[in-house]
């Protein structure tokens, strides 16, 4: 890796650097030349997925290096399966994934926006303008912008649910599942409205959503359930249930099989009395443990994926099926939080503890077959958590993987809306009226610090830009037309990408949490700071 | 303002472990690679469709005429002639039927589709444009094209069997095989818990038996299974058998690992040898006590234990398939045995687990033996023993009559068929065409493109059965344009039943002449194909990275 970065950098320092070696060190051009390599390379990375934002944006096709297919309009996945090499390049790729863990929206916008501050950054180094005053310059901007932006929003009520399903179609529509937004969206607001307070909590865990992949059937198929889903089937090669009313759910993280002896622990077996012994002894054993459980009222029993012993074997399974217990195994060790969250049961480590109260009700679990695949679902929980479970459907792997993506892009934007509760309206009208008042703060201050407003409100406008480029409009003539609506008071107008024109994005139902644009603006100018601030690479070992 | 990317265009500054195409060309090869997959398999279409023979590296000869088998077989290194390679396997495990087709129009929409973005229509209002004309197709099919089966009885349920056995290796054998497909699935229905009937597919045995010809191949209720009764010492025929189908070995026990048998005098050694013979036999005796006569076993029975059967009167079938013992148990009623342990710690075999049947009977098919089980109890099963050739012979039989089941069971579940013969897709171009006009945006321009790339099925299936494919195809549009003109009540409306008669080269009433298929498999077909080559036409970039360095094993020392 370091000797690819290495030849990299050596190329991208051009013709012009001087092959002999301790000239490098004094050439007093050097740090400029990094710095626009640098700028190049995080450029090209930006250019790279361009052409995905928007609804009208397009697919990537990714062969990966094991020759998997990833198919993504999300800007954070595609880079993510893009090895960039470029240091700088790759600086905008943990750049986007930050715009993921923070907004999980946005994240083509953050990294296209970051790269036309780049090229903004390099016409003002040209000028001669020091790269650490366009830094603070574009750090003031930055601040501005969010000041106007959080001005220009308005404060929602996570009640008003029409407002959370319009933020989720604007999220979907840039999507391969676009047209099933009238589907996904309600899904999507139902979800993390059950597993959040509206009135109390700050934060949603969108990892208490629970996605369960099935290929089978079309997207409109995707469902939230009520309960709980599980990924994996009920054992019934010993014929034990497949539906089960009025259950009792245990988790158990023990094993129904014989119990293994350390490594060199030999039985020494000197008479043949002894022989009927140990298969008695196994026997009692695993009918024991069973005997227990159903004691304990239990009649759905999941059982945690072990390693180094089998969760079961087919007597303990025999003996469940005789005492009508379903048992579904293979349940994985991170599930079990989810699971024990959802049904209200605690894991249970030890059958001595195996009791009762530690039980899960639930009133009704049951194996379903639909479009050729099979699921367990459980419904009626009492005592249920907050939490929330989905089926996802798609034709084939690819449609499922990207609409997941999706989903979770359309869920942190509600998440991003219980933080922070406030929209702006998308198809580019924030960052033109950003621009503008950017441009008119610029005029009045003087020096450094007024060009770098004005070329910071001229880069902000690629957003606007590039959707009207994606969308088979002219650029030219549809943000020259913006400004103009804009200079004019009208604060919401927007590209309206279908009719390609100009239009009140609130009454096209376009909108974002405000969340995701601030979070853009300050997460691409800290990128692009600190990219101007390097003046050196070194290959290090 | 656009121009600030424009100066490091593409490639020149991005430097990824691997190569990047965009834009057109992207779009140029992917469709590239999907016309040459549909290529591959289009002359397969159809009644008078050819065959293929794909021969792998190992020299294994697969010969075949469903779509779905050739995909399979060719190794697609394309990542779009992947997605319809998946496109055609999801077509047969969700339908069964239609592989062929469905490739051929997600890959002539795509040709299409590329077209009209060569002539600067953004992919965008592409995919717009054939969502619209997928969604408006479906609700045509069901509104006007579907009839209900009720109305038309069990010869429909024949002539959809018919239709799509016409295609394959057993079309010359039509009506037979297809009478076959429909008494043996019937014979197989069961009511789910909500009382809605299901018709398992699988519950259809098909047996394959070389030798003698097609026309020689038999249905039979019961259960057959590829396995001789274990001793020729033991009864060919048993009357009312019990049967217990187990899933453990009846053999002389072994200790497990970890147990050291350790003796200090010889004569123990015979006891613990006895021993070791004794527990299974104990094993046996207790099946024998519960009334067991017959005995299917997943696994071995050992010759001492054989013997003891056999002197019973009982029985035994050994190392039976997993999925063979489960359908016999599901059948008879009996409980697939793991184990004899009961809850008191102690062996026996539970009443409840045996099950029962009329007859069971070893028969001789052809070279082999072979076990049949006759009246079980709970379900009756359905077997097809298939004659034929040789292998490559038999085994497109199965797909063959596979295909023709899982056609069968559509129908019977959802209950409605369309004519075939292309007389839908015919329709659907003149509907869509008509559709178009109504909308006056860009739209307009895919959906007759979408309606247009429909036709290519009829044309291919008379293309492939060497007619006039543009008098016979002209001609048709000519019959459903009256028919979807034409009041409802006038007889010109039933023109829209018309189709291809491939063999006479000319038009007719194809719901007449019985050519039918599932409503449902030609729906799902569309929504298919329309998605996979919106999947498709979407990307306007691919980026192939170069395999991944085997990281060398720090262990590899030298």
């Amino acid at each position: 890796m370091s000797a690819a970065v290495a030849t990299g950098a050596s190329k991208m320092t051009g013709p012009s650097a001087p092959k002999k070696q301790n000239d490098t060190f004094n050439q007093m051009d050097k740090p400029t030349q990094v710095r626009l390599s640098n700028i190049t390379a995080a450029k090209a990375v930006a250019d790279a997925i361009r052409t995905s934002l928007g609804p009208r944006g397009m697919d990537k096709m990714i062969e990966t290096g094991k020759k998997e297919v990833v198919i993504s309009n999300d800007g954070a996945t595609i880079l993510k399966h893009m090895s960039v090499l470029h240091p700088a390049a790759r600086m905008l790729v943990d750049l986007s994934a930050a715009q993921d863990v923070e907004a999980g929206d946005g994240t083509t916008s953050v990294v296209v926006l970051a790269g036309s501050l780049l090229s903004a950054a390099e016409k003002l180094l040209k000028k001669g303008i020091h790269p650490t005053q366009i830094a603070e310059g574009f750090q003031y901007a930055a601040i501005e912008a969010v000041k106007i932006l959080e001005e220009i929003s308005t404060p929602i009520n996570l009640e008003d649910r029409e407002f959370l399903l319009k933020s989720a179609t604007t999220s979907l529509s840039s999507k391969v599942v676009s047209q099933y937004s009238s589907v996904l969206a309600p899904i999507v607001v139902d979800s993390v409205l059950r597993i959040v307070n509206p009135s109390v909590d700050t934060n949603a865990d969108i990892s208490d959503i629970r996605i369960v992949k099935k290929v089978g059937g079309t997207i409109d198929d995707t469902e939230l359930v009520p309960g709980l889903v599980l990924n994996q089937n009920v054992i019934t090669s010993a014929g034990g249930p497949t539906r089960i009313e009025k259950a009792k759910i245990g988790i158990i993280q023990f094993q129904l099989s014989p119990p293994k002896p350390d490594m060199d622990n030999q039985i020494v077996v000197n008479d043949y009395r002894q022989m009927d012994r140990i298969l008695k002894e196994e026997r009692n054993y695993l009918l024991n443990l069973v005997k227990k459980i159903k004691k304990a009222g239990c009649t759905v029993l999941l059982i945690q994926k072990s390693i180094l012993r089998d969760a079961v074997n087919s007597l303990s399974l025999h003996f469940l099926s005789k005492l009508k217990i379903m048992a579904i195994k293979e349940i994985e060790r991170d599930e079990i939080e989810f699971i024990c969250k959802a049904t209200g049961c605690k894991p249970i480590a030890d059958i001595d503890s195996f009791t009762e109260d530690k039980l899960g009700y639930a009133d009704l679990v049951e194996e379903v077959e639909s479009n050729g695949s099979r699921i367990v679902q459980i419904s009626g929980i009492k005592n249920a958590g907050k939490t929330a479970s989905i089926i996802m459907r798609g034709a084939n792997q690819y449609v499922l993987d990207e609409a997941e993506r999706s989903i979770h892009d359309a869920l942190c934007v509600i998440r991003c809306l219980v933080k922070k509760r406030a929209l702006v309206v998308g198809g580019g009208a924030p960052e033109i009226e950003i621009s503008q008042r950017l441009s008119q703060l610029a005029k009045t201050q003087t020096g450094f610090q007024s060009i770098c407003f004005q070329a910071f409100s001229e880069a902000v406008e690629v957003i606007p830009t590039t959707l009207a480029e994606n969308s088979g409009l002219s650029p030219i003539s549809i943000v020259t037309e913006l400004r103009n609506r804009h200079a004019n008071g009208e604060k919401t107008a927007g590209i309206n990408v279908r009719k390609g024109t100009i239009s009140d994005m609130l009454k096209e139902n376009v909108i974002q949490p405000l969340l995701v644009s601030t979070s853009a603006i300050e997460l691409s100018t800290e990128t692009v700071r600190m990219l101007l601030k390097i003046d050196d690479i070194l290959a290090s070992r | 303002m656009s121009g600030i990317f424009d100066k490091n265009n593409q490639d020149s500054a991005l430097f990824i472990g691997g190569s990047r195409v965009s834009g057109q060309e992207v779009r140029a090869q992917n469709v590239m690679a999907a016309l040459s997959i549909a290529n591959v398999i289009k002359t397969s279409l159809g009644p008078v469709g050819l065959d293929k023979m794909l021969v792998d590296d190992v020299g294994d000869v697969t010969i075949s005429n469903d779509g779905a088998t050739i995909l399979q077989l060719l190794e697609v290194e394309h990542p779009a002639g992947k997605i319809l390679v998946k496109l055609a396997q999801q077509q047969d495990t969700e339908v069964g039927d239609g592989t062929t087709s469905v490739v051929i129009i997600a890959a002539e929409l795509l040709r299409r589709g590329n077209e009209l973005i060569k002539n600067h229509i953004h992919p965008a209002t592409v995919i717009t444009g054939y969502r619209l004309a997928c969604k408006e197709a479906c609700k045509f099919i069901a509104d006007q094209m579907a009839l209900s089966v009720d109305k038309l009885g069990k010869e429909a349920l024949v002539s959809v069997a018919m239709t799509t056995i016409s295609s394959k290796i057993l079309g010359s054998y039509g009506t037979f095989f297809a009478e076959m497909a429909v008494d043996s699935l019937s014979a197989v229905k069961t009511l789910d818990f909500r009382g809605k009937p299901k018709y398992p597919v699988k519950a259809v045995n098909i047996m394959k038996v070389k030798g003698a010809s097609a026309r020689e191949s038999s249905y039979f209720t019961g259960y057959a299974l590829y396995r001789p009764f274990t001793s020729s010492a033991m009864k060919r025929s048993l009357k009312n058998p019990k049967i217990a189908v187990i899933d453990f070995d009846i053999t002389k026990t072994r200790m497990k690992m970890g147990v050291n048998i350790v003796i200090d005098n010889p004569d123990q050694l015979e006891a613990i040898r006895k021993r070791e013979a004794d527990i299974s036999a104990e094993r046996v005796r207790i099946l024998l006590e519960a009334g067991v006569t017959a005995v299917f076993s997943t696994r071995g029975i050992d010759d001492m234990y054989v013997k003891m059967f056999a002197e019973a009167g009982a029985v035994t079938v050994t190392r039976v398939p997993k999925d063979d013992a489960r359908r016999i148990a599901k059948g008879t009623g009996a409980s697939l045995v793991t184990t004899l342990a009961n809850l008191e710690g102690d062996e026996s075999l539970d009443a409840s687990s045996i099950g029962t049947a009329e007859l069971v009977e070893q028969v001789r098919l052809s070279d082999d033996d072979v076990v049949v089980i006759r009246g079980a109890k709970e379900q009756q099963a359905s077997t097809v023993i298939l004659r034929g050739a040789n292998d490559y012979m038999l085994d497109e039989m199965e797909r063959s009559f596979h295909d023709s089941l899982c056609a069968v069971k559509r129908v019977l579940e959802s209950g409605a068929v369309v004519p075939g013969g292309g007389s839908v897709e015919t329709a659907l171009d003149v509907y869509l065409e008509s559709f178009a006009t109504t909308l006056g945006s860009r739209e307009q321009l895919a959906i007759v493109e979408f309606a247009n790339g429909l036709l290519s099925i009829p044309k291919q299936l008379s293309i492939n059965a060497a007619k006039d494919s543009i008098r016979l195809i002209s001609k048709l549009r000519a019959y459903h344009t009256a028919a979807q003109t034409a009041d409802a009540d006038s007889p010109r409306s039933a023109l829209k039943n018309y189709g291809l008669d491939l063999h006479e080269g000319k038009i007719r009433d194809n719901v007449k002449a019985g050519v039918l298929e599932p409503a449902m498999s030609k729906i799902k077909m569309l929504k298919s194909a329309t998605e996979a080559a919106i999947n498709i036409l979407r990307i306007d970039d691919m980026i192939k990275l170069l395999p991944e360095q085997q990281k060398e094993d720090p262990h590899a020392h030298m």
